[in-house]
């Protein structure tokens, strides 16, 4: 009560004279009834504190809402409320006279006058007219949300049935879904790869939920950081991973803009371009799953080295360690130095590999020329399991013949192996390429024909050497190379083809060592394969090429008619006194002007093999890096010193 | 309707079944239309009826709070209308498999041409690169340039 003690003072309940009229008679107050008298003692209770209360509030609400009330405003509610009990009262009159039920006891009304009559009728009108207004305002509110909601509704489904066409929407009819969502729900996850007996590894972004936001419109729940990205990295290289991350930021930007700013076809663009991101990285999850399945099959090529939850590093063999991870999207702020400290991370799991690969590779400017660029590996390991697995399964339920279970596996279970040889072989033949470009830089007049196999664990050049033409009708025209009668070019080819990682070299012209003992002149040209290594590659390469020098210096002096004998490298002339006048090829692979050099040496039969790398003796002279013209020329000089 | 019904009869059970449960449900939903267009009719009626202007005031609260009824009963009319709008439209979007087949057998279509269409474009940009390759090698290995060029190391 607020412990103020208030005293109000009352009359004593004493007659007092009101009145004296004229005639002397006195007059004193009516006596209060006892309804009166409750009446006014309950009048005296002080209820000020409540409606202060109550006015406080108002006050407030009042405040909020207009600053100065309208001063006829009390007097309008009033007579409001007024009109409002004095139409009760008379139709409960009405009601009760029409019913017969009593005869009101009133007195005799006079006749209303048209005035009356009239405004009388004009209040009824007005009464109506008010009903009809307040009834219009209504209609109008609730048309007005109807259309909302109509519309609304209409942006909801339009876009649903748009999502539809491309993607499987559900709908459930649980009672516990949330007043926001409508039960309906997109699933992405695509079974039709797993056996049914198989476990699956969960993935909690295969269904998504769909909401209305606060528009009305429809958008899509996704949780943050729940997509994942295959990722491809070869340790120890760490300016790869900038490479992956361009691509991915392009579709993530789209995630920026807002919602009000795009359109109905904005938006529902935007939610086809978020579902396809989920359902690549459902595809992602799905192949590195699949890829861990494999990994742990002893298959060729193919040894784990480190396996953590999102990770797996893998050997190759000659000193290659790759890694296959599965990282969060650009798309979330955080993930970029999360993406940083994976690398880290997986390089720091494995540290012995990585130290051999750096101290197996040298530097890491030459092995970065020698890595191939690795999104083309990201992009092939995705595609090789999509079309043998995927699309395999798809045609096998579509041709809906009866297999057993243990037959889908054999379809793909080469398939990581396969992908680890293919990289393994790139990596190889790439060091090979280099080999060979450095031979052929070597020498001028060779050349280096790329024939591109369009066979991931196969690769092939030709090296060609042009000769100068030399008398018609010679032997040459006459070989079973096509290439030589189409273009009737003399020319000697070698052919170096890699498979996975073993080196074949086939070429034409080395001598054949039984044709040579029977001194026969004809098919001394043939056509010899052998395998070789990569460090052996290149002078082999050299020594057959100065072979197929060797041959053709001798089947010219033959065309001309000198006696010639031949030897791998050497060309012999024989003069006069049993003395041989030799023309040697020597190959060396370091020299800094030319990888094949000539030399003249004089053999009388007694003395020694010469020696090639010593200097020049009365017996040795040292020709140069002779072409193939000037060769031509000293041949025909020599044939006329032996004439 | 009964013919169609015993033809279907002749294919399964099901069918049946499910034809007769769909033409129920559909009974059920134009029944509905039906209550709600007819609420809002007699609604509107029974408004414009009671908007009569007396020539004694004679029921004038009464006649107002039956105003306001009849117009709220109308407008939930209407908004059980609606509701039966978009159940429909939850329905065509869940029900109508043969448009949905048709257009997902299309989308097939197009993405397998598109396949197509990606895979002739790989092949050519790859022979037009080993064209190319082949092209610049000769050039390259045939040129003065070459010819003349110190070895690199």
């Amino acid at each position: 009560m607020g412990g103020k003690l208030e005293v109000s003072i009352d009359k004593l309940p004493v007659k007092r004279l009101d009145h004296i009229e004229e005639n002397g008679a006195e007059r004193y107050p009516a006596d209060l009834g006892y309804e009166e008298k409750r009446l006014s003692l309950i009048r005296k209770i002080d209820f000020a504190w409540a409606v202060e209360k109550d006015d406080k509030k108002k006050q407030k609400k009042s405040a909020n809402e207009s600053s100065t009330p309208w001063q006829w405003q009390g007097m309008v509610e009033n007579l409001q409320l007024a009109h409002q009990e004095l139409s009760v009262i008379i139709d409960l009159i009405k009601t009760v006279e029409a019913n017969n039920a009593v005869a009101v006891v009133s007195s005799t009304r006079p006749k209303p006058s048209p005035h009356e009559q009239l405004s009388d009728l004009a209040v009824s009108a007005a009464t109506k007219l008010q009903c009809f207004l307040q009834l219009s305002k209504y209609f109008k509110q609730s048309a007005k949300a109807l259309e909302q909601q109509v519309s609304k509704e209409a942006r909801f489904y339009g876009a649903l049935i748009r999502l539809q066409q491309n993607w499987k929407v559900k709908r459930q009819r649980l009672a516990t879904t949330a007043p926001s969502s409508d039960g309906f729900t997109i699933d992405l996850f695509d079974n039709s790869i797993y056996n049914p007996a198989s476990v699956v590894r969960p993935l909690s972004i295969s269904t998504l939920r769909i909401e209305r936001n606060s528009a009305g419109m429809l958008s899509i729940c996704l949780p943050p950081k729940s997509t994942r990205t295959l990722h491809f990295t070869f340790l120890g290289m760490q300016a790869g991973v900038t490479y992956g991350k361009s691509n991915k930021l392009k579709t993530e930007a789209l995630r920026e803009d807002k919602d009000e700013a795009l359109g109905d076809d904005g938006s529902v663009k935007k939610i086809h371009s978020v579902l396809r991101e989920v359902h690549q990285a459902i595809f992602d999850e799905q192949v590195f799953d699949l890829v861990n399945r494999e990994a742990f099959n002893p298959s060729l090529g193919v040894s784990v080295t480190g396996i953590r939850e999102n990770c797996l590093q893998l050997s190759l063999g000659h000193g290659t360690s790759v890694a296959i991870s599965l990282e969060l999207s650009a798309a979330d702020d955080q993930s970029a130095e999360v993406l940083d400290s994976h690398d880290f991370g997986t390089e720091n799991l494995c540290s012995d590999s990585v130290n051999e690969v750096k101290s197996a590779e040298g530097r890491c400017d030459s092995f970065d020329k020698e890595i191939p660029y690795h999104a083309c590996y990201e992009v092939y390991l995705q595609q090789i399991f999509h079309e043998h697995v995927f699309l395999r399964t798809k045609s096998r339920d579509d041709s809906a013949t009866a297999r057993a279970s243990g037959q889908p596996d054999k379809d793909g279970s080469n398939l990581l192996s396969h992908f680890c040889m293919s990289l393994a072989h790139r990596i190889f033949s790439t060091k090979v390429l280099a080999e060979l470009e450095k031979v052929v830089s070597g020498v001028p007049y060779l050349q280096l024909m790329s024939h591109p196999a369009w066979h991931s664990r196969t690769s092939s050049w030709t090296l060609f050497m042009r000769v100068p033409a030399s008398i018609p009708n010679s032997s040459r025209s006459n070989t079973q190379d096509f290439y030589h009668v189409k273009h009737n070019i003399p020319a000697f080819r070698t052919k170096v083809v890699v498979t996975d990682d073993s080196i074949k070299v086939e070429g034409e012209g080395a001598p054949n060592v039984i044709g040579l003992f029977k001194g026969g002149l004809e098919d001394t040209s043939s056509i010899n394969r052998y395998d070789c290594d990569l460090a052996g590659l290149p002078v082999i390469i050299l020594q057959q090429v100065a072979s197929q020098i060797i041959q053709w210096l001798h089947e010219e002096a033959i065309k001309v008619g000198i006696k010639v004998t031949r030897d791998f490298l050497r060309l012999s002339f024989e003069l006069e006194q049993g003395e041989t006048l030799s023309l040697v090829a020597h190959v060396d692979l370091d020299d800094p002007v030319g990888c094949i050099s000539w030399w003249l040496v004089v053999d009388d039969g007694f003395s020694e093999e010469p020696n090639l790398h010593s200097e020049e003796s009365e017996y040795k002279r040292f020709l140069g890096y002779l072409s193939l013209d000037v060769l031509s020329s000293a041949l025909m000089d020599l044939v006329s010193l032996c004439n | 309707m009964n013919r169609g019904g015993g033809a279907l009869g002749s294919g399964g059970g099901p069918t049946a079944a499910a034809t007769a449960a769909a033409a129920q449900k559909q009974k059920a939903l134009l029944q509905r239309v039906e209550t709600d267009i007819g609420n809002i009719v007699d609604n509107f009626n029974h408004l414009v009826n009671v908007s009569r202007v007396n020539d004694p005031p004679v029921r004038n609260s009464q006649e107002a709070f039956m105003m306001e009824m009849r117009a709220s009963r109308m407008v939930q009319a209407a908004d059980s209308l609606l509701k039966l709008v978009s159940e429909l439209k939850q329905t065509a979007i869940f029900s109508g498999f043969a448009s949905l087949n048709d257009h997902v057998e299309q989308r097939i279509a197009e993405f397998e041409q598109q396949v197509d269409k990606s895979d002739h474009l790989l092949s050519r940009i790859a022979d037009e690169a080993a064209a190319s390759l082949k092209e610049l090698e000769s050039h390259y290995y045939s040129s003065a340039q070459r010819a003349n060029q110190p070895r690199e190391p």
